[in-house]
């Protein structure tokens, strides 16, 4: 599945990608993740067979490896498509972890981990019996450079040599000189600068393997040639109804991740929400053996699931790396004041906001920047204490002495029923800004007027409902696009809503890239959110929780950190 | 539309009565408009919706009294009113109605449901009533210029009215929400955009209308006698529309206060927290059957208005129908009773006795020159013109 997720790099790439990424970010929300569940999937041990059905809201549309925009390879494609690397398919903080796929480990850095090599597995083979060769994958890299097949991450186009310019592999047949592949098992990624997090950026489906002579260009998607445990037979209206079987040709012993338990999987999108949790919570015939990967359960379900002992039971708990935030762009009056921006910090009414996104269930209150997890570094904070219900003496009195007092502003969401960027949530902010003496309009836009406002820097509104989600498990795909001043787009996405440009901050960032200790480089990103939370350039507002329905026949409930959600891979329906 | 005869005289003499209450001239009409108000008096349905209607909008008009008087007001969040884990839904029964909030609250906020349905209710009233005038001021103008234009502009019109039938008006809202300036008052701009949008169907009766009437003696007569277009329109033909337009505005009203509710369901009707009872609904629709209050208060509301609109209107437009008129004077009922027509005739002709002598309607003397053979000047009460008129009906 798609895991849309916003993020974007530097201005060439984000420039490129700018269009895709609008789209992925609109959509960007809990309708991707999926949930946690801590394998309360029934009973006995899972086996082999049957048929598992996907009911989803959003079509797997373009499903081709270059063109999924994926957050550790999607849920779906990752049946079809293997990486270099993966997601590790277990429960919780477990599955933070980035582990070997296609490769034979995270990969190889020199020195200041410019230069990325790896071996792949021996064995692998493709749905027809081919072998998978280190040729086919950088003919898979280099084929999502193609203007044709965008809709990727940007991250390969800002980080390989020679990315900024290369056409793809259609116009331009000598390739990419910084993949190279001395033989048909090792490929080397040499890259423009330091990049210690690039094993996380090999699960994307970019390093998923097409041979050239298979490669049909725009209509691969149709028939992409199957690497994983699993081989697309049908594909129906692009992506909305796909059917999955075994691929014989897959082999366990080569992948540890993908459990692969039932036979067939059968893929329906482009259903109503409503109608998705109503099937799964009714369960008749094959929607007992049915999860969802995209849909949610709303607040007036969650309210009926509640009273339901059984239902209770079959639902999956995750949290995706996300934040939703209230973003300030101090280049608009009177938010180059940081008083004004303290002053909304401390009115928020956090209790409000997180009953509008649908209840404590569904979201948590934030006052960090980064999700809390420890893969992401989070560093504990709260600089502008508003306590659950906000505190409106202490905002009035920092008005006050700024001389803002009877403010009157504007903030700009989306009307967008997602419960996040959305009008219930805008509301909520305006009620409690007013107990501190400030007056809020509300500009609502339609989603895509929206998204073209909030990431354009020459017209951002000054006062915004936002949110932004994680391309992997890290500090890093969360605030170098929306702290690194040289992440500023002038034309093109830019996601830096305060255009923020610290040299300090950028040198910081600059060496946190190159450390290839993960570990060691999640707590320099927690605390340079916690340093950079002190300017209050936005107002973390809740990390949304994932609630999802299962069918009474699902087993083996898997759901990691890393996507909040169910993982299919694992889940067995016999 | 062929409530016109074809009898010249009896046509003439029928479709115009209806005219005068129809209140293009009201000067004009004051004997009939009575004659209209005692059928609608003897229609229990009428005056039981009438009745709702006047309530509802008395209500409207009092909201910020009533919610003073509760205490509440449509915006204050009950953050404690909520139940936060189990999605926001209302502590307590029946959508956590209490004391202090008779019809309970709003999931998730806690907002007083009575003050914001009665806040709603300013809203939907007001934008469903104002497009409703402009949809038929934009249609009566656009028919009757149709009707009585050169062919060119009839077609002209007559296309350009189809085109805004079939334009969706959903997707026109949210282009113009886009464009147009955020502080532009929305309820103004759903009166423009319904009114500007759907006017087609009233432009198209009244231009049928027109059409037909203008082949009859009293138009043919004012025009030959000289009278341009222009006075043509006001003086014959504006009062013989009355009716059909009232019908319709009793259709159409209704029918804009849907639109507004699905428009604002759609996020491009009035800005929140401004409530509406679209703006409501479009929140409530999936908490059925978590709360199930919250769904029908605004949609009950919604059912009633509608409805009372409908046999308000429907009611209005047989007392204005001419045919209606002649049922009850050799109609079925009133005959298997056993009270002849007779009666009618009688009191028909009492109240004419009493009818000041002036000006008979709002015609030209030239459209009046065929009128004194039929008689008094209201032909309604004499059952003379109302025989031929069954002929007519189809």
């Amino acid at each position: 599945m798609r895991q849309r997720s916003v993020i974007s790099r530097r201005a060439t790439a984000a420039a490129a990608a700018g269009l895709a990424l609008v789209t992925a970010a609109a959509c960007a929300g809990p309708q991707d993740g999926d949930a946690q569940g801590g394998g309360t999937g029934g009973d006995g041990k899972p086996r082999k067979g049957g048929t598992l059905t996907v009911l989803n809201a959003e079509p797997q549309t373009d499903f081709d490896p270059a063109r999924l925009y994926t957050s550790g390879g999607g849920n779906v494609p990752s049946l079809v498509f293997r990486t270099l690397t993966t997601r590790n398919r277990e429960d919780g903080a477990a599955g933070t972890e980035v582990v070997p796929d296609l490769a034979t480990d995270l990969g190889r850095p020199n020195a200041d981990a410019t230069e990325w090599t790896y071996t792949l597995k021996e064995g692998l083979k493709y749905e027809d019996g081919t072998a998978i060769t280190s040729a086919d994958i950088k003919h898979g890299v280099e084929r999502s450079f193609a203007a044709e097949l965008s809709g990727g991450a940007p991250y390969l186009r800002d980080w390989l040599i020679g990315g900024s310019t290369y056409q793809g592999p259609f116009k331009d047949r000598k390739g990419l000189a910084s993949i190279v592949t001395p033989d048909d098992r090792t490929i080397v990624f040499k890259l423009r600068k330091p990049e210690g997090e690039f094993p996380y950026l090999a699960t994307q489906t970019q390093f998923a393997p097409v041979p050239r002579n298979k490669d049909t260009g725009t209509r691969y998607e149709e028939r992409p040639l199957s690497s994983g445990p699993y081989k697309v037979v049908r594909n129906e209206n692009d992506g909305e109804r796909l059917l999955l079987e075994r691929n014989p040709h897959w082999s366990q012993k080569t992948d540890q991740e993908r459990k692969a338990y039932p036979d067939t999987i059968d893929v329906r999108s482009g259903l109503d929400s409503a109608v998705i949790n109503q099937r799964l919570s009714t369960g008749s015939g094959a929607d007992a053996a049915a999860v969802t990967t995209d849909t949610n359960l709303g607040p007036a379900e969650l309210a009926r699931v509640g009273a339901d002992k059984e239902l209770a039971g079959r639902v999956g708990t995750g949290r995706f790396g996300f934040v939703n935030y209230l973003a300030f762009n101090p280049k608009v009056k009177p938010f180059d004041d940081i008083k004004v921006r303290q002053a909304i910090s401390y009115a928020v009414n956090r209790t409000s906001v997180i009953n509008a996104a649908g209840g404590s269930a569904l979201a948590e209150p934030a006052t960090t920047f980064l999700p809390e997890k420890k893969a992401f570094g989070h560093t504990p904070y709260d600089h502008f204490p508003a306590g659950p219900s906000g505190n409106p003496d202490k905002a009035r009195e920092l008005l006050k002495e700024a001389g803002h007092e009877n403010l009157r502003i504007t903030l700009t969401h989306s009307t967008e029923q997602n419960r996040q960027t959305s009008p219930e949530v805008a509301t909520a902010v305006q009620e409690a800004l007013k107990k501190a003496g400030i007056t809020v309009e509300l500009q609502g836009l339609e989603s895509n007027a929206f998204n073209e406002a909030r990431w354009d820097a020459k017209k951002t509104p000054g006062f915004f409902l936002s949110r932004w989600g994680a391309d992997w498990p890290s500090g890093a795909p969360f605030l170098a696009p929306i702290f690194d001043g040289r992440q500023i787009v002038e034309d093109g996405s830019n996601y830096n809503h305060a255009q923020y440009d610290d040299p300090a901050v950028n040198r910081e960032i600059d060496a946190i890239n190159k450390l290839t200790d993960l570990d060691a480089a999640a707590q320099r990103w927690g605390a340079l959110d916690r340093r950079i939370g002190k300017l209050a350039l936005d107002v973390p507002l809740f990390h949304p929780v994932y609630k999802r329905l299962y069918g009474k026949d699902v087993k083996n409930i898997v759901i990691s950190d890393w996507t909040g959600v169910l993982d299919i891979s694992q889940v067995a329906v016999k | 539309m062929s409530t016109v005869a074809h009898e010249p005289a009896a046509a003439g003499g029928n479709a115009l009565p209806p005219a005068a209450p129809g209140g293009a001239a009201p000067a004009d009409g004051g004997g009939t408009a009575r004659a209209v108000l005692r059928r609608l008096r003897r229609r229990p349905a009428a005056l039981i919706s009438a009745g709702v209607l006047a309530l509802l909008v008395l209500l409207a008009l009092a909201a910020p009294l009533i919610t003073a008087l509760t205490g509440q007001d449509p915006h204050t969040y009950h953050d404690d009113l909520v139940d936060s884990a189990r999605g926001g839904v209302p502590v307590g029964p029946l959508g956590g109605v209490s004391a202090e909030h008779w019809l309970g609250v709003e999931p998730g906020t806690g907002r007083d449901l009575l003050a914001r349905l009665l806040h709603g209710a300013r809203i939907s009233l007001l934008v469903a009533a104002g497009a409703t005038v402009v949809q038929i001021s934009i249609g009566v103008a656009v028919g009757l210029a149709a009707g009585l234009g050169s062919p060119l502009l009839d077609s002209l019109l007559s296309r350009v009215g189809d085109i805004l039938v079939a334009l969706p008006m959903l997707v026109v809202g949210i282009a113009l929400t886009a464009v147009v300036p955020a502080d532009f008052p929305r309820p103004l701009l759903l009166i423009l955009l319904i009114g500007a949008l759907g006017w087609g169907g009233t432009a198209r009766i009244v231009r049928a209308q027109t059409l037909t009437l203008k082949r009859l003696d009293f138009v043919a007569a004012a025009r030959l006698s000289g009278h341009g277009p222009w006075r043509v329109a006001r003086r014959e033909l504006l009062p013989s529309l009355g009716a059909p337009v009232i019908t319709y505005a009793a259709v159409l009203l209704p029918a804009n206060i849907v639109v507004e509710a699905s428009l604002s369901f759609l996020g491009v009707g009035v800005k929140p927290p401004t409530p509406s009872w679209g703006q409501m609904l479009s929140s409530a629709q999936t908490w059925f059957r978590a709360d199930p209050m919250y769904v029908l208060l605004p949609a009950g509301l919604l059912f009633v208005t509608v409805l009372s609109f409908t046999v308000l209107g429907e009611a209005v437009r047989t007392a204005l129908d001419p045919r209606e008129a002649s049922r009850l004077a050799v109609g079925t009922r009133r005959e298997r009773s056993g009270r002849p027509a007779g009666r009618l005739n009688g009191r028909l002709s009492g109240r004419l006795n009493g009818r000041p002598a002036g000006r008979p309607s709002g015609r030209s003397g030239a459209a009046q020159g065929p009128r004194p053979a039929l008689g008094p000047s209201e032909p309604l009460k004499s059952p003379g013109p109302l025989r031929p008129q069954k002929k007519t009906l189809s």
